[in-house]
C-alpha cells in the first residue's frame, strides 16, 4: 500500500483491525485497485455493528471519444468508420445501434463500420462519448469494499463521484444521520464530502 | 492388537506387495491414491510391525510416516460459500488437515454469517454431527465471535475445535461453556497460506485436532465399539459388490466409531444389516444403520460392547 498516500484502519478491537488491514491490502492489489485510490479510510465497530470505508480516488482517465480510437471519412450517402482498437468496439456499436437502428450500421468486417446516413457531419460522430472508464472503476472499488467488509453486514449504502466514494455497511438498518459518521471520516484524511 | 494410523508412499512398481503385508500382518488400507508413478496408502498397521514395513518398503522406495489423523471424518465449518472466505481460510485449513489423512468435508452454513443474524439450520447441524470432530472457521472480531458462536454451538454433540481471529487466551475467555479446542490467530483472511508462520499455524489447528482426538480415543477405549470399524470397511467392500462401482473418492468412509457408505439407503440398508460379521452375528446386531443426512448415503453408527455384550 505504498503508493496509497493515505490509509488506515481504524477499529475498536486492535487485532481484528490489523487483519482488516491485511485483508484490505490484499483485495485492492488483487482487484488492481491500488493504482486508483489516492486515500482510504476504514472504520469498523463490531460491537455497533458497523463498517465505513471512505476514499479519494487518483485522477481518472476521461472519457473515450469515437476520435480517440477510429478514423471518420464521409461521403454524401454515408459515413465510413474505421476502427484502430477493437477495446471500445462493442458499446461503440450499442450507441449507434440506439441511434441510427441496426439498419443503418453495417458492419462488413471486424474494423470497419458502414452508417448509411445523410446529412450528418463528421465532427458529430468523431465527438460521440463512447465510454466512461471512471463509472466501471468507481463499480470496481464499490464491488472491492463489498469483498472487504465482514460479510454479514448485507444493509448497505454506497455513494461515488468527484473523485470520492464511500460505503457505509451493517447488519442493522442504517441510521438517518449516518453521512455525519462519514463526513467525520472524511475529515481525518484532511477531505471533505 | 493395537493399530496405528500411518502413510505410506512409495513408488507403484510392486506396491501391492506391501498392500498384501499390511492385511497380512492384521491391518487395514483405509485409503490408496494413485499419482503418477507414486502411491499413497493411508493405513491402520500393528503397532510392532511399522519397522517390518518400513525395511520392505526400503527396496521400493517406499516410506512409511504417522499419519494421526486417518480413520476420522472431520467437519470444517465454514461461515458461508462466498468469497469472503473461500478459498482462503476454509479450502487451505480443509486441505491440511487432508494431507494428514483424515477425511475432511466441508459445511458451508447457509446463514452463518454476521453477529445477530448468524444462524444454523437442522440439517447443518445432523451432517456435522454425523462426524468424529467440527472445526469452525469464525472471523477475526471477539465481540462477534462471542455473540454468534452460542448459536452455532446450539446441538452438536461432537467435539469443537474453534478457529479465531483473536489469539488462544482471547478465544478461551469469550466461548462459555468452553469447547475441546482452540486455535487463535485463524481468522478470516484472503491471501493464500504459504509463509513459513502461516504454514506453522496450520500446524497447530492439526496439532489440536490430533490432540482432542486422541483424547477422544482415551475415552473410546473404555468402551471400545463390538467390532473395528476398518474391520467393517474391509467386509463391505468384500461382500457387497456395488460398492466398487462408486465413483466418490472413498466409497466407505472410516469414522472412529463407525462409517459412512456411499450407496442409497432404501435399496442397501436392508443388505447391509443381514451382512455376516462373523459366525452367527450380523451387521444389524452390532451396529446402527442409519439414513444419512448428507444426500441418501447410510450411516453406521458400531455399538459399543457395553451394549451388544459381543467383540468381533
Amino acid at each position: 500500500m505504498e503508493q496509497v498516500e493515505y490509509f488506515e484502519v481504524e477499529c475498536t478491537e486492535p487485532t481484528g483491525g490489523a487483519y482488516y488491514r491485511r485483508i484490505a491490502d490484499v483485495v485492492l492489489l488483487d482487484h488492481n485497485l491500488i493504482r486508483a485510490i489516492k486515500k482510504l479510510h476504514i472504520f469498523i465497530d463490531p460491537a455497533v455493528p458497523i463498517f465505513v470505508a471512505a476514499g479519494v480516488t487518483k485522477k481518472l482517465p476521461g472519457i473515450v471519444h469515437l476520435r480517440d480510437f477510429a478514423e471518420v471519412t464521409a461521403t454524401e450517402q454515408k459515413i465510413t468508420i474505421s476502427i484502430g482498437d477493437e477495446t471500445y468496439l462493442a458499446p461503440l456499436l450499442q450507441i449507434l445501434w440506439a441511434q441510427y437502428g441496426k439498419e443503418s450500421v453495417d458492419q462488413p468486417d471486424r474494423f470497419t463500420i458502414i452508417l448509411s446516413v445523410e446529412g450528418q457531419s463528421m465532427e458529430t460522430i468523431e465527438n460521440l462519448p463512447v465510454f466512461d472508464p471512471s463509472e466501471s472503476i468507481y463499480k470496481d472499488l464499490i464491488y472491492a469494499l463489498m469483498v472487504i467488509q465482514p460479510e454479514g453486514f448485507k444493509v448497505r449504502r454506497q455513494w461515488y463521484g468527484k473523485e470520492k466514494f464511500y460505503l457505509v455497511a451493517s447488519e442493522d438498518t442504517l441510521p438517518e444521520d449516518v453521512e455525519e459518521l462519514v463526513r467525520e471520516k472524511f475529515a481525518l484524511m484532511g477531505e471533505s464530502l | 492388537m493395537n493399530l496405528v494410523p500411518v502413510t505410506y508412499k512409495g513408488g507403484i512398481y510392486r506396491h501391492d506387495e506391501i498392500i498384501d503385508l499390511i492385511e497380512d500382518l492384521g491391518g487395514y488400507i483405509i485409503q490408496k491414491h494413485v499419482l503418477a508413478q507414486e502411491v499413497v496408502l493411508q493405513a491402520l498397521v500393528p503397532k510392532d510391525d511399522i519397522g517390518l514395513i518400513a525395511a520392505i518398503g526400503k527396496p521400493l522406495m517406499g516410506e512409511i510416516t504417522p499419519s494421526p489423523l486417518v480413520g476420522t471424518e472431520i467437519a470444517v465449518v465454514t461461515m458461508s460459500l462466498e468469497i469472503h472466505h473461500l478459498p482462503h481460510a476454509s479450502c487451505d485449513v480443509a486441505e491440511y488437515i487432508r494431507r494428514f489423512g483424515a477425511k475432511t468435508n466441508m459445511v458451508g452454513l447457509a446463514r452463518g454469517f454476521g453477529k445477530r443474524i448468524a444462524q444454523m439450520n437442522d440439517e447443518e447441524r445432523d451432517v456435522i454431527n454425523e462426524h468424529d470432530l467440527a472445526v469452525y472457521l469464525l472471523g477475526d472480531f471477539e465481540t462477534c465471535i462471542e455473540q454468534k458462536f452460542q448459536v452455532l454451538r446450539r446441538g452438536i454433540n461432537i467435539p469443537i475445535v474453534v478457529c479465531g481471529g483473536p489469539d488462544k487466551e482471547t478465544l478461551q475467555r469469550i466461548i462459555d461453556p468452553p469447547v475441546d479446542g482452540y486455535v487463535g490467530n485463524v481468522g478470516r483472511f484472503m491471501h493464500r497460506t504459504k509463509e513459513s508462520e502461516e504454514l506453522d499455524k496450520l500446524d497447530e489447528v492439526v496439532d489440536e485436532i490430533t490432540r482432542v482426538l486422541d483424547r477422544r480415543r482415551e475415552e473410546i477405549a473404555k468402551d471400545p465399539p463390538s467390532v473395528s470399524p476398518a474391520r467393517l470397511m474391509d467386509i463391505i467392500n468384500e461382500q457387497v459388490e456395488e460398492i466398487h462401482d462408486v465413483l466418490s473418492p472413498t466409497p466407505v468412509t472410516v469414522q472412529m466409531t463407525g462409517l459412512r457408505v456411499k450407496l442409497p439407503y432404501d435399496s442397501y440398508a436392508p443388505v447391509l444389516r443381514e451382512i455376516p460379521v462373523e459366525e452367527g452375528v450380523t451387521m444389524g446386531e452390532i451396529a446402527d444403520i442409519m439414513p444419512s443426512r448428507m444426500r441418501d448415503y447410510i450411516l453406521i453408527r458400531i455399538r459399543p460392547f457395553s451394549e451388544t455384550n459381543i467383540m468381533v
